[in-house]
């Protein structure tokens, strides 16, 4: 049976790559030190494939068909697509086997995802996998999420979906060590009169209630609520897929800033699967940067 | 006529000029809007590229986004397209309290 070796969600404006050196020097080096830090936990424990959540922005999905959920079950996936974001344009490989026993297991747990043999993958997936391999060739299975066209799935139902897909990674039998991961948030604006604000209060009200393990407080938000901060915090639903994946594993917040040139409040959250003692593949850490809170 | 095919132009034209799998497309040079049902309004915003009477119109805000970023609208550019259009919400969210 695999574990879930890493769990962590980020978020995933385009300009921490399109634009990184906007942001002021000291967010920078606080946002991409949380995810360095990730990134050599992946290669400490052995991580062999991650499971990334992430929003649909009317990349494979338009109106015409708009899953809720959709997994990536192929063997290759393409990306990014954006023209101007400087990330290779490249194949990257899936696995079929973890992405085809996901869809199993959340069928015959009540839920009905949509699947996919072959996704286009835009920032949304693209800048955090990026950030966890700078490679691209650990294999990826992408979970499209639709974070942006009512009627939503409530949060609470993000949530309990990535329990199911948690306990489906836990049930897998072809791999020893997966990596779970959300792409997306925290309050952001887009499209819209108020793009460029972020809601910084709210921000840290979620990752504190993350920390704290005092999730019904966020559960219950009806889409009205969650959109006053910001038409983008819907993405909060790739973040609860993964606090529901490892529940009841408190999450630990790496980093919060408020990156306006980014137009988005940018946090990295680590949630602590593995027992203590346990989580070194090949022993002691060897990054100076051990897990803390600089939020 | 409907707000969708307005809505499936401009989505049209933002993905024609990505970097898709299959070989990238016609490009955004040779697009031809003519083969959509768009009203007088519609096919004016479109033509000339205007990001405020798309909102106006209700495309949806996050293909907005997206036409605006392949449009090479920086955010502070169309942000003050689209400040005129704020409204004020004296709504609070739970956090607030």
């Amino acid at each position: 049976m695999a574990d879930i070796a890493l769990a962590y969600a980020a978020s995933h404006a385009p300009m921490m790559s399109s634009a990184r050196m906007a942001a002021p020097a000291e967010q920078r080096e606080n946002f991409f030190g949380a995810l360095d830090f990730i990134r050599t936990e992946a290669v400490r424990r052995g991580v062999e494939a991650c499971v990334v959540f992430s929003n649909e922005h009317f990349t494979n999905f338009f109106l015409e068909n708009f899953p809720q959920n959709c997994i990536g079950v192929g063997e290759k996936n393409w990306g990014p697509t954006e023209e101007w974001l400087p990330i290779d344009k490249v194949w990257i490989p899936g696995h079929p086997g973890l992405a085809n026993h996901i869809a199993r297991h959340t069928l015959d747990s009540g839920f009905d995802p949509a699947f996919s043999h072959q996704l286009e993958l835009d920032h949304g997936i693209m800048t955090v996998y990026y950030e966890l391999d700078h490679d691209m060739q650990l294999p990826l299975v992408p979970i499209v999420q639709n974070c942006a066209v009512p009627p939503l799935m409530p949060v609470r139902r993000a949530y309990e979906f990535g329990r199911a897909v948690g306990d489906a990674i836990r049930s897998y039998t072809g791999l020893k060590k997966v990596a779970i991961v959300g792409a997306g948030g925290l309050s952001h604006w887009i499209g819209n009169p108020r793009v460029g604000d972020i809601e910084e209060t709210f921000d840290r009200w979620f990752l504190e209630r993350l920390a704290r393990g005092e999730l019904e407080d966020i559960l219950d938000m009806p889409d009205s609520e969650i959109e006053l901060a910001g038409n983008g915090n819907h993405e909060m639903r790739s973040w609860l897929a993964v606090a529901g994946a490892v529940a009841p594993v408190k999450a630990t917040p790496l980093a919060y800033e408020p990156v306006y040139p980014w137009i988005t409040g940018m946090a990295v959250a680590h949630w602590e699967t593995l027992e203590e003692g346990t989580a070194g593949a090949a022993g002691e850490a060897d990054g100076d940067r051990t897990e803390e809170t600089r939020v | 006529m409907s707000l969708y095919q307005l809505h499936r132009c401009v989505y049209d034209w933002v993905r024609a000029g990505e970097v898709n799998s299959a070989d990238g497309g016609a490009g955004r040079e040779d697009f031809d809007a003519s083969v959509y049902e768009l009203t007088d309004e519609e096919r004016r915003a479109f033509d000339d590229k205007d990001v405020a009477a798309f909102y106006q119109l209700g495309l949806h805000q996050v293909l907005l986004n997206r036409f605006a970023r392949a449009a090479g609208f920086a955010r502070d550019d169309y942000r003050k397209l689209l400040e005129p259009f704020a409204t004020t919400d004296g709504r609070k969210g739970r956090w607030q309290t």
